[in-house]
């Protein structure tokens, strides 16, 4: 497996292999859950309780999972802020990833509040709480979403559009296509500060929570900490689903952009390391990582899991090897993902005799959501020019000028 | 000294903070608030004195009938008022604390703080939760989103959510806003409260009570303190205890509110709003010359013109 990706290539291969179907059906089954849950009250369906009142939906689907969504983000920093060219075949790869990461969240943070029809109240600004993070959150994700990476991911629909032959449409989307030429700076960059902004602030949520967060989490430096964590994930989701699709479709392996992305990934990683135990031995709490109880024991597993394989991935060698590069990646961003859940809810104590375990349809519900991103990115890869691919492998159709420019 | 290197050391990391932000932006907060937050004498509250409490639960169904709250008899098997602790049928409730060796005991009125800057208002996306003029916190049905942020963020732990509900509310004390100043001149607890464990009026007020109680018996109260007074950055309803409060669930805080501590970390990356924007037009200069550097090198490097449509077409 070896070759330079230069394009993106739509696959050519029937939609309705097997795993569609299974994503499709975890899917199909988690919104029938999510029906019974609208109809009914979260209390019958989820596990969720007056102690630990957010769960998996809020903290595994948005907090947790949208910083894998992050993809499009951390590579497009690489790629037109360090203007490193050799990434941007891979960045419809990389903005579809995070369409789909942001998209099941906001999808799960529906089903999650109680009240979803007061959201139309949001449209009058009297009612909005500046200083509310959540509010902050809610406005901010819904912006990246519907201003920056539904722009972002046009391209490649353009281009179907383009291709499908019937003049009107050809002359809409080309309409189209020059006015994104136009006003892509200002576009993109909405791509980068949004995601800032929400991002961090997913981690200034639970700043709110104050000393019912562990102190081996809780800090004023949780913002900056979650935002570096959602480029490492990012990094990690889009490493992922490149090694996974080169392996599934026979793609050819671009070493140069794998190993630089797990590179970059591995230095913000150190980063990332380094303001995390800065901070917790300057708050001297850095001793409790030893007590040997859960929080310690979290603690020890989540930075074995981020720091081990970060350190390996700073070798040559082994980011030259794509099984080695596949397998760390993996490891590192469960220890991500970790991070990013602890504090929110396996450290989280609240006052009074309170325990929460996601029952069984809250798990399917949430799984539904996450294997409708995957449903979705079949569907997406086989209808639209997204994955790159080296010269001449697979059935597939090329990405065509002059929508290949983004 | 010491606290002086800490000083240098927490500036230094602020610094460092800074830096590394600068270039990205952080969380929210908007305008600029003082951050010296003094809690406000006039503002509503209740005093509740655990010692001249005598367990008589008569301000529990006062509470339930003012508030239109279906009794929740579950603890006592449907005979009645039972509930464990306080929940969406519950505003109010008096629990009894007896220590291990069975020596110490006391009661205790469990229901919302009325904080002076409450972290459910700071968290409240819409606003919902909010502090009416005469500080009580008070919550506005058509507002809420159901979101439960005050859940996660109150210190006390003290909002309720109706899990079992299509449309849920969230349910807390509110101190009888419905009806106080109408129909009646106080809330349904203190009104009913026989030996006036608790008594409502001003903070400014029931906070001179509180030590004129304590004066007149020194040691009495535990640790000659009232609680609320700064817990928090200070509560409308205060708590007299012999005991320690944390045995009445009452957990020790610090003197600054989270939510201001909160929005001073949002203020200080913000810079009410600067920072994005600041931040917004780097991207947008830096972007421009990448993005026709990129269409150039499409043009040459790829053989095709950008205008290849006429091409393909």
């Amino acid at each position: 497996m070896t070759g330079t990706w230069e394009r993106c290539i739509r696959l050519r291969e029937p939609l309705k292999t097997r795993p569609f179907l299974l994503f499709a059906g975890l899917a199909g089954l988690g919104l029938l859950i999510g029906l019974y849950r609208e109809a009914v009250g979260l209390g019958y369906v989820t596990g969720l309780n007056d102690g630990y009142s957010w769960g998996l939906f809020k903290n595994w689907n948005v907090t947790a999972l949208t910083a894998l969504g992050s993809g499009g983000y951390a590579v497009a920093v690489l790629a037109w802020i360090f203007n490193e060219k050799k990434f941007h075949p891979i960045m419809r790869t990389a903005v579809l990833t995070s369409l789909l990461g942001y998209g099941t969240g906001m999808l799960a943070l529906g089903f999650d509040v109680g009240r979803p029809w007061n959201f139309v109240f949001l449209a009058d600004p009297r009612t909005w709480n500046h200083y509310s993070v959540l509010w902050e959150v809610a406005v901010c994700m819904t912006a990246y979403f519907m201003l920056a990476l539904d722009v972002e991911n046009m391209p490649p629909f353009l281009e179907r559009m383009y291709r499908s032959g019937d003049p009107k449409k050809k002359d809409l989307s080309m309409k189209f296509f020059k006015f994104m030429q136009r006003t892509f700076p200002f576009g993109i960059a909405l791509a980068f500060v949004l995601p800032s902004m929400h991002q961090s602030s997913l981690g200034s949520l639970m700043y709110l929570a104050g000393p019912r967060v562990n102190p081996l989490w809780q800090t004023p430096l949780l913002p900056l900490l979650y935002l570096l964590m959602a480029y490492i994930l990012g990094f990690a989701c889009v490493l992922l689903v490149l090694a996974l699709s080169a392996y599934a479709w026979d793609l050819g392996w671009d070493a140069a952009i794998m190993g630089r992305l797990a590179q970059v990934m591995s230095w913000v990683t150190m980063i990332w390391l380094a303001f995390r135990f800065g901070d917790l031995v300057y708050r001297g709490v850095l001793v409790n990582a030893l007590n040997f109880d859960k929080f310690s024991l979290y603690f020890l597993l989540e930075t074995a899991l981020i720091l081990f394989p970060a350190l390996l991935l700073l070798s040559k060698a082994q980011r030259e090897t794509p099984g080695a590069l596949f397998r760390l990646t993996f490891l590192l961003s469960l220890g991500g993902l970790l991070y990013r859940f602890t504090p929110t809810t396996l450290a989280f104590s609240p006052l009074g005799d309170y325990h929460y375990f996601p029952s069984t349809a809250e798990i399917l519900m949430s799984t539904g959501f996450t294997a409708l991103a995957v449903a979705v990115f079949l569907y997406a890869v086989k209808t639209f020019a997204i994955l790159p691919a080296s010269q001449g492998k697979i059935a597939a159709e090329e990405a065509m000028r002059p929508f290949d420019t983004l | 000294m010491d606290v002086n290197r800490r000083e240098i050391l927490k500036a230094l990391m602020g610094g460092t903070v800074a830096a590394a932000v600068a270039t990205t932006g952080m969380p929210v907060g908007t305008a600029a608030k003082p951050e010296k937050f003094e809690a406000d004498p006039t503002a509503l509250g209740l005093m509740y004195d655990a010692t001249k409490c005598i367990g008589c639960r008569a301000c529990m169904p006062a509470c339930q009938n003012a508030n239109g709250l279906t009794p929740d008899v579950g603890g006592s098997g449907g005979l009645y008022l039972q509930p464990d602790t306080l929940n969406a049928h519950t505003k109010n409730l008096i629990k009894l604390y007896v220590a291990e060796d069975g020596h110490e005991r006391s009661f205790m009125k469990q229901q919302c703080m009325h904080c002076a800057d409450p972290a459910c208002v700071s968290g409240c996306p819409m606003e919902a939760l909010h502090k009416e003029p005469n500080g009580v916190v008070g919550w506005t049905s058509h507002l809420c989103i159901g979101c439960r942020y005050c859940q996660v963020a109150c210190p006390f732990n003290i909002p309720k959510f109706e899990w079992d509900k299509f449309n849920p509310k969230i349910v807390k004390c509110e101190l009888c806003r419905h009806i106080v100043g109408t129909t009646e001149s106080e809330p349904a607890c203190t009104k009913v409260c026989p030996t006036h464990a608790v008594i409502y009026g001003k903070r400014g007020d029931l906070l001179a009570e509180a030590h004129r109680r304590i004066k007149a018996k020194p040691g009495f109260y535990f640790e000659d303190h009232v609680y609320g007074e700064t817990e928090a950055g200070g509560t409308q309803c205060l708590v007299l205890s012999q005991v320690d409060y944390i045995h009445l669930g009452l957990p020790k805080l610090g003197n600054q509110s989270p939510a201001a501590q909160t929005r001073k970390v949002s203020d200080f990356v913000y810079r009410g709003f600067l920072t994005p924007v600041v931040v917004y037009g780097g991207i947008v200069a830096i972007v421009r010359n990448r993005w026709k550097e990129h269409l150039k090198h499409a043009e040459h490097g790829g053989g095709e013109d950008t205008h290849g449509e006429e091409k393909r077409a």
